[in-house]
């Protein structure tokens, strides 16, 4: 390498051409491939559901409504909690940020746990037709979500306890919590079409 | 540097995927069986293109891109240097993956995976498909969102979106087509494999599953696959037509924006791709009206070439041969990609060599020479030397030749009803395809002249200067090769990228110069 001595140590600082931070443009763009790769799965529920004209759920199947609409409102009340973390930090609340993600943590182990649960108990499996492939692969999917969320998660909540972020430097918790936030929209897109239409 | 190692890791598949090519056309050079059996040879094609597409032409894109991008945009680095690091070592597992299917019952249903072929009646090779499509598919999603974001946000000051060369504008429209096409392909290989190994029903008819289905979600990514291959290309043909013409760009706007038409565009046409597969029939002529509508940015493309080399002071070296050789043949790709949209047509030729002749005049003819023109363009920036300028003249004359006489007779014999993929053929076909046996091992060897030429000149070439070709972007503005972080300091850019020939006219300029020129100017 021909680099002359003296320079190189340490890159130039570059240029701020945006003012969209990068990490959150990344997330956002992540989010968008993430948004497709379950429109891929929509597309094979589309197939089936609408083309094939199957019966949603084919008898003698049940869906559990109830206890995923208890789930959904338990997923919704997640991102509430995650957003007020967030307010707590800009505006100084340690204590505030702390419990938040806390409290976000919780309901979302609480919501992984119960989806187990109802899979445990639905009384059909993913070879029972072509239903119960995508409804096992949507929800699954999403549940694969919520498990990468709860690990982002997890590691904010440690840090939050150690003492990290502050008023000035909050960009972990954001980005985390934007991850959240789509796991909890990308739910209600999955059980709308899922469970209610 | 992370550029220079993708591209001599994709090098290595290339070449381990133009092997397999050669044994194909030695089964191929008489009618009846030779040295393969049927099996095998469905391996062969299969494993060849799925290492060509996704482990050569994507990657190797990626890879110039991660050389240059950084460099002609005035930043350091990319904005994640980490996920680059990451996003190129899933690359050479993804290749071994492929690469391994043929030591376990082999990996035979073509690089398209069709189902239920390739997912409840195929080997375990299939699954090692699988799971390398993954990898690279995630390799690329996390390249290009690294470039989107390093192109958004850490452009040199005065780099506005309207002064970047069109390499950038071409991977940054590349980029946004892997982050919103890429994941279709993952969630169709996910299906194919969950139904192979976890006997779901995506695609399994008796049990209501939509056999269709994965031909739709898999031809969603891959006809917008065929311009994330096609794309950069367009981009480092600009780049080198303009340098080697002395002459700005023609329609610099215009190429920027009928890159932005083809982003859109390609995602209304897959259906092309399945005019004989028993889809609904009303979806034929609009999928054959858009298909044929992208010929319009693509040929606004082709024409801006022509303008720009109009009256221009042509330099024949090495990488204009190679783009110029590009533009030549990608017309031609494009006019039998226009054959091939009109339905008639396409149902007569479906499935025959016609159909390969057109892949390879796209893929070869127009994404291979403008790597191959991309590689020859930034080699002395990359490591410094010069490559040996009549090897590389040698290398493009031999591979022009070899290219056109593989593939072009193969246009005849599709027409004629030879049907591609299957290893022997009816004995009226068999001067034609001796002679393209022929002909492709003189193509292989060429590739010899270039290895050659590549390793001896990197090891003891002369050195290179800053800026052998006098070209204005802003990598040829610092020492070949560049400094560790690639600048000492970042440029300010105040103008054009290609303003050859215009008196005084400078893209970038350097902090002491900055403050030089203002004070000339004060004067
Ligand atoms: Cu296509």
């Amino acid at each position: 390498m021909s680099v002359e001595a003296g320079h190189a140590a340490h890159p130039p600082v570059a240029h701020q051409s945006s003012r969209v931070d990068a990490r959150t443009l990344g997330m956002f763009l992540f989010i968008a491939s993430e948004v497709m790769l379950f429109g891929s799965f929509f597309t094979a529920y589309f197939f089936v559901r609408v083309v094939n004209h199957q019966p949603w759920p084919p008898s003698p199947f049940h869906l559990p409504v109830f206890v995923a609409f208890v789930n959904t409102c338990i997923l919704v009340t997640s991102s509430f909690t995650m957003h007020w973390a967030l307010q707590s930090i800009k505006r100084g609340n340690r204590a505030g940020m702390q419990a938040g993600l806390t409290l976000t943590f919780l309901m979302g182990v609480t919501f992984l746990l119960t989806q187990l649960l109802e899979y445990a108990r639905i009384g059909f499996t993913p070879h029972d037709q072509a239903f119960g492939t995508i409804f096992f692969c949507l929800t699954g999917l999403h549940g694969a979500h919520v498990f990468v969320g709860l690990t982002i998660l997890a590691a904010m909540t440690t840090r939050a306890f150690r003492g990290h972020f502050s008023p000035e430097a909050h960009n972990g918790v954001e980005i985390g919590g934007i991850y959240w936030h789509f796991v909890d929209v990308m739910w209600i897109v999955v059980f709308t079409t899922v469970y209610i239409l | 540097m992370i550029g220079i190692q993708y591209v001599v890791t994709t090098i290595f598949f290339f070449l381990a995927a133009g092997l397999l090519a050669m044994l194909m056309r030695a089964e191929l050079a008489r009618p009846g069986m030779q040295f393969v059996g049927n099996q095998v040879f469905n391996e062969l094609f299969s494993v060849h293109a799925a290492l060509m597409i996704f482990l050569f032409i994507i990657p190797a894109f990626a890879g110039l891109g991660n050389f240059v991008i950084p460099l002609m945009i005035g930043a350091p680095d990319m904005a994640f240097p980490r996920l680059n690091a990451l996003s190129f070592w899933l690359l050479p597992m993804a290749g071994l993956m492929m690469l391994s299917s043929f030591f376990v019952p082999g990996f035979g249903c073509g690089w398209t995976g069709y189902a239920p072929l390739c997912s409840t009646h195929q080997e375990l090779g299939a699954v090692f498909f699988n799971m390398g499509v993954q990898w690279a598919g995630a390799s690329s999603i996390m390249t290009a969102l690294n470039f989107l974001v390093t192109i958004i946000t850490m452009r040199a000051p005065g780099m506005t979106f309207w002064r970047m060369p069109l390499l950038v504008w071409a991977n940054f429209t590349t980029s946004l087509l892997v982050v919103i096409a890429t994941p279709f392909i993952a969630g169709s290989q996910f299906m194919t494999m969950f139904d192979h190994v976890m006997h779901t029903n995506f695609f399994n008819y008796e049990a209501h599953g939509y056999v269709l289905g994965y031909q739709h979600i898999f031809w969603f990514y891959s006809h917008p696959a065929v311009y994330i291959m096609m794309l950069p290309g367009f981009g480092i043909a600009s780049e080198v037509i303009s340098t080697f013409a002395r002459k700005p760009i023609f329609g610099y706007r215009l190429m920027a924006l009928s890159l932005m038409a083809i982003l859109v565009l390609g995602f209304s046409v897959w259906a092309h791709h399945m005019f004989v597969s028993g889809m609904a029939p009303w979806l034929r002529v609009p999928m054959m009206v858009t298909s044929v509508v992208i010929a319009v940015p693509t040929g606004i493309k082709v024409f801006s070439w022509l303008a720009t080399l109009w009256e221009g002071k042509l330099s024949f070296r090495t990488p204009m041969l190679f783009a110029l050789g590009f533009v030549s043949m990608f017309v031609i790709g494009g006019l039998s990609g226009i054959y091939l949209a009109a339905v008639p047509i396409d149902i007569d030729v479906s499935d025959t060599y016609f159909v390969v002749a057109h892949i390879h005049y796209v893929l070869f003819g127009g994404s291979l020479f403008t790597i191959f023109a991309g590689i020859y363009y930034w080699f002395p920036k990359m490591t410094g030397r010069m490559y040996n300028e009549q090897l590389g003249k040698l290398h493009f004359w031999l591979t022009f030749i070899g290219f056109n006489a593989t593939f072009f007779p193969m246009h005849y014999l599709g027409i004629q009803g030879m049907p591609r993929r299957v290893s022997d053929y009816a004995p009226r076909f068999a001067d034609l395809n001796f002679f393209i046996s022929i002909a492709s091992f003189f193509l292989g060897a060429s590739t010899l002249v270039f290895l050659y030429n590549m390793i001896v000149s990197w090891a003891r070439g002369e050195p290179a200067p800053a800026n052998p070709w006098r070209a204005m972007t802003i990598e040829w503005q610092v020492s070949s090769p560049p400094p560790v972080f690639n600048f000492d300091e970042v440029p300010q850019v105040v103008g054009g990228p290609y303003e050859y020939g215009v008196p005084g006219a400078r893209h970038a300029v350097f902090g002491d110069r900055v403050a030089e020129e203002e004070e000339v100017r004060s004067r």
